[in-house]
Order: C-alpha cells, then sequence, then structure tokens
C-alpha cells in the first residue's frame, strides 16, 4: 500500500512536552489535546504536567472545498439532478437510455455553470490574491473534472450509431480547445485581405484544421493576399472536396473508405508534382491531409495535449475509427509525443477512459481533489445506465451497488458535516440501501442545534425516515437543556414527547419539590392542560391529579376534593417524600364545617396515617391529624347514623 | 385529502436561482406607486447570518433573469422573522434574543442599502444567563411584539429603544408564534399547541383566554389571520393541518400538507387567495372557486368556516414541482410569488391566476 500518510504540526509547547491525545469530534473533526499516556501500574494522581494555566485545545478539520459559496451552488444543483435521477429509477427501470444521457448533460451544465461563475469570481477587481490563487485551483479542478465527464459521457453513455466515435471526439476537443475557433473569429471578423501577416495566421489554420473545421480553415485561406493565386484555388478545391462520412448518408463504411483513398490520391499526386513547394505551410497542410507520418511529427509541437493531436490525427487517417479502436490510438499518440513518461493525472485517466477500463477511471478519479463529488455522481450514473453492473462478471470480488453506495455514503457524511448542506447530505444516505439508514441513526444526533426551530427539523428528519428512537433522543437532550435553564415546563413538555417515563417522573418530582419548598405549585398552564400526556408515567399522573386537588379546593368545592384525595391515598402512586403534605391536606377538609370524608373516607385517612407514622416530617402534625380524624370521624358517624334513620 | 391536488401543476413562469445560503425569511418590499421588485431574505444554518437586499426586474422580453443582490448586512443570529412594516422600514428578530428594525436607504446615487436603525439587544434570554432564541415577531402599526423560548413576552414600539413592558413567564414553554389580533390583543401559541390571548392594555400578567389548538398537542408552526376579518385566523402545524378558527366559535382543521407547515400568507390585495409551504417541499395556492366568491361577502358564508365543503368551495394548485427540501418561507405581491427553500435557493413564481 502507499504510504500516503500527512503530518500535521500542532505548534503546542505542552503538547510536545507531556505528549499529545485526540478524539473525534462530530461531524469531521479531530480534538488534539496535551496527554500525557499513563499505564495501570502508576499511581493515580494529577501528572506533572497539570497546573492551572490555561490550555489549548485544537480543532482539526478536513478542508472540504464544496463549502466555497460558489462551489455550494453546484453541490445543492447537482443533488437536484441526482434526487431526479434516483425518482426516474424508481418508477422506470427499464427506459433509462436516454434519461441517462440527458441527466449525465445536466450534471455537465452544471460544472460548465460553475466554471463561469469561478471565471466571473476571478475576474473581480476586489479579491485578494489567495482568493484569486484559491479560484484557480478550482477552475483547475473543474475544468478536469468536466473534460473528463465528457469523454466517458461519449465512451460509456452515449449510444453513438455505428460506433463511429470521431464527429463526438472532435466535438470534445473543440470544447476544450476553443483557442484555435475564438482566434479564428478574431482574425476574420477583422475582415482585412493579407491575414498572413498576423502572428496568429498559421497557427489558426492548423489548429482549426487539426479540430475538423475545413471551413473555417477555407474561410482563413480567403483572406490570404494570394488567395486568387492558382495554388490557393486548387488547395480550396480539394478541401472542398474532402469526403465526410456520415451514417445517415447510407454510405458503407469500405465505400467511404474508398472515396477517401482517392482523394488523397489525387492530393498526394500533387505534392508529388512539387506543387506547393513554393509555399512551405501549405506543402504541410497538403502533407496533413495525406496522413504523413513526418508531417504530423513537424505538428505535434503545437499541440497542447496528447488529445488534441490524437483528434487530429484520427481525423485525416482512420475517419472510421470504432470507440473500442481508440486506447491502442491513444497509446500511439501519446508515444508520438514522447510523453509516456510525464503523463499528468488528468492524461492518465484519459487514457484509462480511452482503453475502456472504468474501473481505473474511477479509482483514478477519486483522486481528484473536489472531495468526492465528482465519483459519486459519476458512479452513481454508471451504476444505472448499467454499464457497472456488467463488470461483475468480469472482476472476481466486485459488487457495484457496493462501490456506488460506498461513495455515495462517503460523500453524503461529507455534506451532513456542513451547517448548511446537512439536509442536502441526508437525502444522498438516503440512496444508501444498505448502510444509509444505520450512518443517519449515527449522525442525526451528532448535528448541533441551539434553537427549538432546529429541534424540530432535526425530528421531523428522524420522524418521517422512521426513526423514532434518535427522534425521542434529540427530545431528551432538548429537555436536558431546558431543564437547565430553569424552563421546568418546557422540559416537561420535551420529555413527554421524548416518552420518557423515568425523565418525566423526575420532573414530576421536582414540581413536587418545588412545592414542598415553596407552597406553591408553578406552570399550572401547562399543568392545567396535560391532558392524555399525563398517562406517560405514574408520578406524572400524582402531580396532575394533584394540581386539579388544589383547583378544585381553590374553587370551593370541597366534596370533589375530598373524593380526590382519598381516591390519591388509596393508588399507592403517592411519592414517599410527599405523603406528609398529602396528609396535611387532609385537615382542612377534616375540618371543614360542612362534613367532607364519610366515616369509611376517615377510615382510609386514619389507615394511611397508621402506615407513615414513621416519616419524621410527620411527626409533628400526628396528634393534629388524629384529633381532626377524630372529631370527624364521631360528626360523619353521627350524620350516618341519622340518614340510616332517616331511610 | 388533498393529495390529488399534489398533481394539478400549473404551467407557471417558474425561476430558481442558487444563492448559497438557506433563507429562513422571505418578503417582498411593498411599493407606495409601483409593483414590488425588491426583496429581503434572512438566513438561516450557515456559519455567518445575512439579511440580503434583492432587486428581481420583471422583463417581459427576456426570460433568464435572476434576481441579484443589492445590498446585505450581517445578522446576530438565525432570522426567525422579517416583517415590513411599511415601504421602508422592517423588523427582525433573531435566535440570539435580539430584535432589530432595519430600514431600505437610498444614496444620493440612487442604490439601495439597508440601514440598522434599532437594535433590541438581548430581550429574550434565560434564567441562567445564556440568550433564547426569539421565536417570533409581530407588529400593528407601529407597535411591535416578540416572543421566544423563554416564555416571555416583549411589547415595545418602533420608535423607541426600550422595551416598554415584558411578561416573564407568560408561557411554561416556548412561545412559537405571536399575531395582533386588534391594536390591544395578541395571539400566543406555544410548544404544545396552546393559545393564550392577552390584553395588552391589561396589569395583569395572565392571560384573558387559553385555548388549545387540538386535544392532540400538536404544535402550531405558524399563524395568520384573515385580511378582512380578523377574527378568523388560520393556524398551520407540525402535522401538516390548517385549522381554521373563528375566534368567537370554534376549530375547523383541514388537513392539507404533508409535512409539517412552514407558512401561510393571504394574498394582499385579495382574501379569496391564501399560499401556503411546507417542510416536504410543497408550495401551494389555496383559491375560493369563482361561482362561490360572487354575492357571499358576509362573513357567514367564510368559505374556511364550512369545514365539510372547504373541499368543494377551494382549489388549490400546486406552484411548483417539489424539490425534496423544506420550503422555509414564501411571500406573495401581486401576481408573483418568492419561496425561500432548503437547497439554498430562491424561486419566483410568476404570473399566478388571481
Amino acid at each position: 500500500m502507499e504510504n500516503n500518510a500527512k503530518t500535521f504540526l500542532i505548534p503546542n509547547d505542552l503538547c510536545r512536552r507531556a505528549g499529545m491525545g485526540a478524539s473525534w469530534r462530530p461531524m469531521n473533526e479531530i480534538v488534539v489535546f496535551p496527554y500525557e499516556k499513563r499505564s495501570v501500574k502508576q499511581k493515580d494522581q494529577p501528572t506533572s504536567f497539570a497546573s492551572n494555566a490555561p490550555v489549548s485545545i485544537f480543532h482539526i478539520r478536513r478542508s472540504v472545498i464544496l463549502f466555497h459559496p460558489i462551489l455550494r451552488k453546484l453541490v445543492n444543483e447537482s443533488n437536484g439532478v441526482f434526487l431526479t435521477l434516483q425518482a426516474s429509477f424508481k418508477t422506470k427501470p427499464s427506459d433509462l437510455k436516454m434519461e441517462i444521457l440527458s441527466i449525465s448533460r445536466q450534471y455537465r451544465s452544471i460544472i460548465r455553470a460553475c466554471l463561469e461563475n469561478l471565471q466571473d469570481e476571478v475576474g473581480k477587481p476586489n479579491i485578494t490574491v489567495a482568493e484569486r490563487s484559491e479560484m484557480h485551483n478550482y477552475i483547475t479542478i473543474f475544468y478536469s473534472v468536466e473534460c473528463v465527464w465528457h469523454l466517458c459521457e461519449i465512451l460509456f453513455i452515449d449510444v453513438i450509431p455505428g460506433n463511429i466515435v470521431l464527429p463526438h471526439l472532435l466535438d470534445w476537443v473543440r470544447f476544450h480547445f476553443p483557442k484555435h475557433e475564438r482566434n479564428a473569429a478574431i482574425l476574420l471578423a477583422s475582415n482585412s485581405e493579407g491575414l498572413e501577416l498576423e502572428e496568429e495566421f498559421w497557427p489558426t489554420v492548423f489548429g482549426n484544421l487539426l479540430q475538423g473545421r475545413i471551413k473555417v480553415v477555407r474561410a482563413l485561406l480567403k483572406q490570404h493576399s494570394a488567395a486568387n493565386s492558382p495554388i490557393f484555388q486548387l488547395v480550396q478545391h480539394l478541401l472542398k472536396s474532402m469526403p465526410t462520412y456520415n451514417v445517415m448518408n447510407n454510405v458503407s463504411v469500405s465505400e467511404f473508405n474508398l472515396q477517401w483513398r482517392h482523394w488523397v490520391m489525387d492530393i498526394q499526386q500533387q505534392i508529388d508534382s512539387k506543387q506547393f513547394i513554393n509555399n512551405h505551410n501549405l506543402n504541410l497542410l497538403m502533407r496533413l491531409l495525406t496522413g504523413e507520418e513526418e508531417a504530423w511529427a513537424e505538428i505535434q509541437s503545437q499541440c497542447e495535449a496528447w488529445y488534441e493531436f490524437l483528434a487530429g490525427w484520427l481525423c485525416y487517417s482512420e475517419t472510421t475509427v470504432k470507440t473500442f479502436e481508440l486506447g491502442q490510438y491513444a497509446k500511439q499518440s501519446i508515444k508520438k509525443m514522447r510523453m509516456q513518461n510525464h503523463l499528468r493525472h488528468l492524461d492518465r485517466v484519459l487514457l484509462a477512459a480511452m482503453e475502456f477500463d472504468m474501473l481505473l477511471v474511477i479509482k483514478e478519479v477519486q483522486e481528484m481533489t473536489e472531495n468526492g463529488w465528482f465519483v459519486s455522481h459519476f458512479t452513481d450514473l454508471l451504476h444505472h445506465s448499467g454499464r457497472l453492473s456488467s463488470l461483475e462478471k468480469e472482476v472476481e470480488g466486485f459488487s457495484a451497488d457496493k462501490l456506488r453506495e460506498s461513495f455515495i455514503l462517503d460523500y453524503g457524511t461529507t455534506l451532513v458535516g456542513h451547517k448548511s448542506l446537512w439536509q442536502v447530505g441526508l437525502s444522498y444516505l438516503d440512496h444508501c440501501p444498505k448502510d444509509g439508514l444505520p450512518t443517519i441513526q449515527l449522525l442525526l444526533p451528532r448535528i448541533s442545534f441551539d434553537s427549538e426551530a432546529k429541534v424540530h427539523k432535526l425530528i421531523r428528519e428522524a420522524i418521517s425516515r422512521g426513526l423514532k428512537n434518535v427522534a425521542q433522543s434529540i427530545c431528551k437532550v432538548q429537555g436536558m437543556r431546558s431543564l437547565s435553564r430553569g424552563r421546568l415546563g418546557n422540559a416537561l413538555t420535551w420529555a413527554l414527547k421524548s416518552q420518557d417515563g423515568p425523565f418525566t417522573s423526575y420532573l414530576a418530582d421536582k414540581y413536587l419539590k418545588q412545592y414542598i419548598s415553596s407552597g406553591e405549585l408553578n406552570n399550572t398552564d401547562l399543568l392545567d392542560n396535560l391532558g392524555s400526556s399525563m398517562l406517560a408515567s405514574d408520578r406524572l399522573i400524582f402531580l396532575g391529579k394533584y394540581n386539579e386537588f388544589h383547583k378544585l379546593y381553590q374553587e370551593g368545592e370541597y366534596k370533589e376534593c375530598g373524593h380526590l384525595l382519598i381516591a390519591l391515598m388509596v393508588s399507592k402512586i403517592v411519592p414517599k417524600f410527599f405523603w406528609p403534605v398529602l396528609l396535611s391536606e387532609a385537615i382542612p377538609l377534616l375540618e371543614s364545617e360542612e362534613i367532607v370524608f364519610s366515616a369509611n373516607d376517615t377510615f382510609t385517612v386514619l389507615h394511611c396515617l397508621e402506615e407513615k407514622e414513621e416519616i419524621p416530617e410527620l411527626s409533628d402534625k400526628i396528634s393534629i391529624l388524629r384529633l381532626a380524624a377524630a372529631r370527624n370521624l364521631s360528626r360523619a358517624l353521627m350524620y350516618e347514623a341519622q340518614c340510616e334513620n332517616l331511610v | 385529502m388533498y393529495s390529488e391536488a399534489g398533481s394539478t401543476t400549473m404551467s407557471h413562469n417558474l425561476h430558481g436561482t442558487f444563492i448559497s445560503q438557506k433563507v429562513n425569511k422571505i418578503r417582498w418590499k411593498p411599493e407606495r406607486l409601483e409593483e414590488s421588485h425588491f426583496f429581503v431574505t434572512g438566513s438561516v444554518d450557515n456559519e455567518d447570518q445575512k439579511i440580503v437586499l434583492w432587486d428581481f426586474i420583471d422583463n417581459k422580453d427576456d426570460d433568464d433573469i435572476y434576481p441579484f443582490a443589492v445590498a446585505e448586512v450581517p445578522y446576530c443570529g438565525d432570522v426567525s422573522e422579517l416583517k415590513f412594516l411599511n415601504p421602508d422600514y422592517f423588523a427582525s428578530s433573531s435566535s440570539s434574543g435580539s430584535a432589530h428594525l432595519m430600514k431600505v436607504a437610498y444614496a444620493e446615487t440612487g442604490e439601495a442599502h439597508i440601514e440598522v436603525c434599532t437594535t433590541w439587544k438581548d430581550i429574550h434570554y434565560f434564567e441562567n444567563g445564556e440568550s433564547s432564541p426569539c421565536t417570533a415577531l409581530a407588529f400593528h402599526e407601529n407597535d411591535l411584539v416578540t416572543v421566544g423560548e423563554d416564555g416571555r413576552i416583549n411589547f415595545f414600539t418602533a420608535q423607541s429603544k426600550d422595551v416598554a413592558r415584558s411578561i416573564d413567564n407568560a408561557d411554561s414553554c416556548s412561545i412559537q408564534c405571536v399575531i395582533f389580533l386588534k391594536h390591544d390583543e395578541i395571539l400566543t401559541s406555544n410548544l404544545r399547541g396552546q393559545m393564550k390571548i392577552w390584553d395588552t392594555r391589561s396589569e395583569s400578567n395572565k392571560p384573558a383566554n387559553t385555548l388549545m389548538l387540538s386535544g392532540d398537542q400538536v404544535t402550531p408552526t405558524y399563524l395568520t389571520f384573515h385580511p378582512t376579518q380578523r377574527h378568523i385566523i388560520i393556524a398551520g402545524d407540525e402535522l401538516g393541518a390548517l385549522t381554521t378558527w373563528d375566534l368567537r366559535q370554534q376549530t375547523f382543521p383541514v388537513n392539507a400538507h404533508e409535512g409539517a407547515i412552514t407558512e401561510i400568507q393571504f394574498h394582499p390585495d385579495n382574501p379569496d387567495h391564501l399560499f401556503s409551504c411546507s417542510t416536504t417541499g410543497e408550495l401551494w395556492h389555496w383559491s375560493t372557486k369563482t361561482r362561490y366568491t360572487l354575492g357571499f361577502a358576509s362573513e357567514e358564508t367564510n368559505v374556511w368556516l364550512a369545514p365539510e365543503n372547504v373541499k368543494s368551495k377551494m382549489e388549490v394548485l400546486t406552484l411548483m414541482p417539489t424539490l425534496g427540501k423544506p420550503i422555509n418561507s414564501l411571500d406573495v405581491s401581486k401576481k408573483k410569488v418568492i419561496c425561500g427553500c432548503g437547497n439554498e435557493a430562491i424561486y419566483l413564481v410568476n404570473g399566478i391566476a388571481l
């Protein structure tokens, strides 16, 4: 394995002396801090480095170029295209060919729009040198991405009639070397004769010739001061009569080749009869048309890249080249340009594509430093086009599904780490059938939030994916946060949303304890309206009922109040610490003018009192309670006896 | 109930622009004599939030038009609400617990920019000293009110730098929405769906009335009132239902969107038209079918208050294909609807049918 580990220096003296520890911090950060390693045998005590001085903690974050504002447009726009593709794959998986091609073009147009935006930005006067070089860097990256994607679209995605790839190849080269077309336009626009005096004249003529733009070449030659001489007329004639191959023309390949050979022979005769000997450039032009090796060797220095040369060379020597033959010609032109030993990364990817080594292309594409945008969208597209799964038979142990998923998973995870793009990231993870959901399950609770608006968003994302437990744990975190902010009512609401019984009970206890210490029940607006959510825990039922008791008492509904109190006493949900309060509440009711408790009720009170007399807080109330109970009992017994007599 | 509505996509003039920031609130700047072309956006979820003034000049000959940013100011938190008080001034509220009054001002050269006029700093805070998000803001003429997660209600006027009155612990839960019912009455809704009506003149720190949105503790996500009949309130909630509500009578829920409703806006000039958007990315146009609007001006026949008939009396149009990301905010002016979407883009729908 290649050793491509990177080293980062942490500029901290304490780290240097004591050593360092590190841990992950969600999502994409590592935290580095001074840390002395201890073994089990050492004594558990503060290290010699411990002090009260402030200590630095370092956050190390991968820089993700996709988070740059201009590139975020690309991220968001391509996400729309990605989702369209996934949706149409779901609905009509059989008829995808045209759809795939159109999707591929959409992706490329997004890259081109992005390149345009970057170019605009570079042109702005108010950016710093560093920013400008950063922009240039992005332009280089996305230019390469477009270049590779375009070629791969021609070779792997587009359906080319008769496998005649040359016209597409020329289109591709024309797009990526627009210089010649631009120069030609400038020259022709000047509309003056004697264009050959311009320095750019002949390079432009040859450049356009190499890109197969015969019409432009002829137009340029017409502006030559000697355009009317017989020799120029001859060249014009020969160029005009160049046969062109078109699948739609009903001309077979062999027939075309015959025409082509005749035409070349014609030119060769003219060259042999030294027609062009006086004009070196015209002579070279004609020799190029015949595919003469030395002539092509002479012109290759004008080519910026081997593939520019390749397209021109094929145009005049192998017009009907098939896609699968491209690889061998590519290698030949690299050899001719003597570039075998200094191929750039882009060259290697393009060569791999021409050799139809799809896996190598994917592998190389990963190395492009755009954080996986290219490789994940591209692999996904290839996968849906069916090209990737056909490799499964050829390569042992290769799974197209797994490959696609691993790229998308990585890309999605990177995006989830961004404050604003996290939802976009989630929509990628949604399309990872195997590990997508478990990943979301891990990532969602780690997304930071500082407002309830964000909490609601996170919960919605969790619920819509059926991750109830994640939603509940987020609710719980917000509940704890509300608690620490002294917002007990809000904490209870979140606890109820999280359906966590023990947490609800804990909060209900807080209310009851506050009541014991202050004599007041807080947040009655909430407690009055608990409704069915009261059932979340026994303690909350008690709190709710106790609040109801209070309300009835305040309204003077003593009878109702008494029933409720007795019901609570026998219910077995009274918290131990609350018994003193609950029993004391009975005193005024026992002593009330109107009889509230029946004899049986009074026995219940006495029974509870017997049971709980061990509770220390109750000690000073026991005698009062007993007295009150005895008095009420006597009243109640007499009253009940009277009633019986009446019956 | 309205699932079939999702398929009736109207062909409108739709423009989308990616702006590299997630918009939480988007509002047309009302104009006195001409049609609105400026709008402001407030961001959410970015590293640094900002309020941006955009210009979107309609051009009938050229389809390829985009809004361009005219001016921007950095903002101290997620922009939780933006509201234009008049054609020049707008108020904003922030998740950092502050509120601001800003002005769209013009330089001598005619270029527009945003001026921060008044800052009401840290008017929402928790007991432990942490700042609390201000969740919503409402106004009536020059009176403003803000509510927050701290359960506090603040009253102040646009002219004053100080908060005139605040009700601490107005609610034991976070307050999510607020609207003015009358010049002296506001309605708040909290996390649990409790709605409270407050009399602003009353000395007491207790609400004048408390109601529940529904029995199920559903959180209302947006409140608005009928432009001409202010006792009719429409609430959107987290489950996607629109609840219409005659404050003098009872509630009428209508199930609508798939996801939580993020905003509801009546057409400012034409109350027969309502617009709503949701977290599932739907943007809907509710309009009263023409035959019902003729001669039915009296409030008894307001279509919103006839639940069993709402469906037959209303037409629901989908204004935009859904993009799979939430639509956070929308606003409407004349025939133009703008919305801010979770994919960091803003969309303009031109030529809606009124």
